[in-house]
């Protein structure tokens, strides 16, 4: 029962589960970095712009999803299409100017975000139902908006979202911005202590007299907005959009969210511990690249390390 | 009357109920055209029921002892790929081994879940993404074409203008798996894991090899749906079959799975399915624009969250209170 004793020991021994996830995460971090810093050419600048690039339109999704598994609704699975979404809408819009188009595609995010985390957050209705309904909605609605047919821009003024300043691509520095405004939110204004807590026991919440409906609806406002953001982006960048610019990007942002370390079931977790998780997940594919694996082999290494990430990191905290 | 709406709202008629309601309103809005009523609607209905049917009950049996599997894409996927190259010869070796990959995921997923106490999403969703990149490996990132096609023709040979060998398949595998969960005790084992695993646990139930056992049988479930597929498509590839997560789900909500667990059936889940695929079939069959039936999947399911919500009870309770005194306040302030 060689099992049983290594399970007991982990409930039991909370203090010693820690310390051992704390080294394997130290271990496994530096292991990574020596990896990618002998990886010939990783630190040139064509690799470090397409490791910023792959990070930022992903990493706003993944910003946005923390704050969903934050407060204790696990994941949703409609973000991908709100990222769609508002890149069409972002794309449509265009024709009013660039400013006017970015707010109404932000305000479109946060809207069918808004309407999913008020029945979560005041109706306590099951977040990963909602979000499903909520994905079909969507789809059938730009399905019925644009006929299938791709969205081209109706106006100019794109390089806004895409280029260079001081060397950086512009997309990591909208990124960078989402992550230090979602980390300032959480950490030092009211509503996100509230969120937490929320996640990480509602009840006591609810005994303490700070609701968790609108911590929550607030939260999934901020996803709607992010996930706009990775919209606009990904929309500047290519041009032109349809509803599957953010197909999948529900799960990579979700994955990215447990490699950094916040809990799936709540309470415990940060916007920065995403960026970690984003990174370490770009680096790993970027290092793959250049080491010359095959695309498909990426994929299988990718899967295998997420898993064993996330399965380091839920040892020795309770379900 | 009263009476007959809580019958039919009840959990376990419910979805029964909703099959019902949208079988009548697509005969209402056919208008006797007979384009909703035909042997032909029947028959793309029952070959959609065959394409996720059996994914939604994997993941709804998962749901009942209230986990997630997530992987149960990547197995649909993945149990296509090995069929479609082990099985040219005998397609009986390729159905073996693709379930049986099904079975292996479910059972290593499972083990995981519970020898280090870890939640299902977390595992599944690494799951997942492994085993789609087994699935690229296998097949290089390309569509592989399956060559022996007489089985695939044969598969989607139809049964007396309504079924094909393929949903008859699938309906069989509903009707043993429904047989299993009345008459043996793993049923009522499945159910009490759900609805509190605690107490089954100190009632001396082996909570973790129920849990083990669904997933396997979750993965089997989703890796035979794959194997399926693949063979009467005639070809398989790693991304085709990736966004299947949804509509299960989706079918087995719609089927009564409640997802506090330890409530819902195979029987329930697959009116679910029904439900899901009758409004594809029927609204392409009147000639309603596509994707209308996503808006309709989309709006059924937002209902049934807000009906199934915890606190909508209170919250309205609440509100109409409020309401009341409001008046009452007002009343008074009216009439000195």
């Amino acid at each position: 029962m060689s099992d049983v004793s290594l399970r007991t020991r982990f409930r039991l021994g909370g203090a010693r589960a820690r310390h051992l996830v704390l080294a394997v995460r130290i271990v496994a971090g530096s292991a990574i970095a020596l990896f990618a810093l002998s990886t010939p050419g990783f630190t040139s600048p064509l690799s470090i712009n397409a490791l910023l690039n792959a990070i930022s339109f992903i990493g706003c999704v993944a910003v946005g999803m923390t704050f969903i598994t934050l407060t204790g609704n696990i994941m949703s699975l409609c973000l991908g299409a709100t990222v769609s979404a508002s890149a069409l809408i972002f794309l449509a819009s265009l024709s009013f100017g660039i400013l006017p188009a970015f707010l109404i595609a932000i305000l479109f995010g946060v809207v069918i975000t808004a309407a999913q985390g008020l029945l979560v957050g005041f109706f306590r209705a099951n977040p990963i139902l909602v979000s499903i309904a909520g994905l079909s909605l969507l789809i059938g609605g730009a399905a019925l908006a644009t006929g299938g047919q791709r969205v081209y821009p109706g106006g100019e003024g794109l390089q806004v979202f895409k280029g260079r300043v001081a060397g950086i691509p512009v997309e990591a520095l909208y990124f960078f911005a989402t992550v230090v405004i979602g980390q300032f939110i959480l950490s030092w204004t009211r509503i996100g202590r509230v969120m937490v807590m929320v996640g990480s026991n509602p009840r006591a919440a609810y005994a303490a007299g700070v609701g968790p409906a609108m911590a929550v609806t607030v939260a999934y406002v901020i996803a709607g907005a992010c996930s706009a953001v990775s919209g606009v982006l990904l929309a500047a960048r290519y041009g032109s959009g349809d509803m599957e610019l953010g197909t999948g990007y529900d799960y990579t942002a979700i994955a990215a969210v447990l490699v950094g370390g916040t809990a799936i079931q709540g309470g415990s977790g940060s916007v920065v511990r995403t960026l970690i998780g984003v990174t370490v997940i770009a680096i790993i594919e970027v290092v793959l690249l250049l080491r010359g694996f095959s695309q498909q082999l990426q994929y299988l290494i990718t899967g295998v390390i997420v898993l064993a990430v996330i399965m380091l990191h839920t040892i020795g905290e309770r379900r | 009357m009263k009476r007959a709406a809580i019958f039919l709202l009840a959990p376990t008629v419910r979805p029964f109920t909703i099959m019902a309601g949208a079988i009548l309103v697509l005969a209402l809005m056919d208008r006797g055209t007979g384009y909703f009523f035909s042997l032909g609607t029947i028959f793309s209905v029952m070959q959609l029921f065959a394409t996720i049917g059996l994914v939604a009950l994997g993941l709804g049996l998962s749901i009942l002892v209230r986990e997630f599997d997530l992987s149960v894409a990547g197995i649909v996927g993945l149990a296509g790929c090995i069929a479609v190259m082990t099985g040219v010869s005998n397609p009986w070796l390729g159905v073996l081994l693709g379930v049986c990959a099904g079975v292996v995921s479910g059972l290593l997923q499972g083990l995981i879940m519970t020898r280090l106490n870890l939640s299902s999403v977390g595992v599944t969703l690494g799951g997942l993404l492994t085993l789609q990149g087994i699935t690229y490996v296998l097949t290089e990132n390309k569509t592989i074409g399956y060559p022996n096609m007489a089985v695939a023709l044969g598969l989607n040979e139809p049964i007396a203008n309504l079924l094909s060998v393929r949903s008859a398949a699938a309906l069989a595998v509903f009707v043993l798996a429904a047989l299993v969960m009345t008459y043996t005790h793993i049923g009522p084992d499945v159910i009490a894991t759900g609805s509190d695993r605690r107490a089954s646990r100190i009632a001396g139930l082996n909570t973790e090899r129920v849990i083990i056992g669904v997933f396997a049988a979750s993965g089997a479930s989703a890796a035979l749906a794959g194997v399926l597929l693949s063979y009467s498509l005639g070809a398989a590839s790693p991304i085709a079959l990736a966004d299947m997560l949804a509509p299960a789900a989706a079918a087995a909500i719609v089927g009564g799975v409640s997802v506090v667990g330890g409530r819902g059936s195979p029987m329930g889940i697959a009116a679910g399915v029904l439900t899901l695929c009758i409004l594809r079939s029927g609204l392409s069959a009147i000639g309603v624009e596509p994707h209308v039936h996503d808006l309709v999947t989309g709006g059924i399911l937002a209902v049934i969250a807000i009906l199934d919500a915890p606190d909508l009870a209170r919250r309205v309770t609440a509100w109409r209170l409020d309401r009341a005194e409001r008046q009452e306040q007002a009343l008074a302030r009216k009439s000195p």
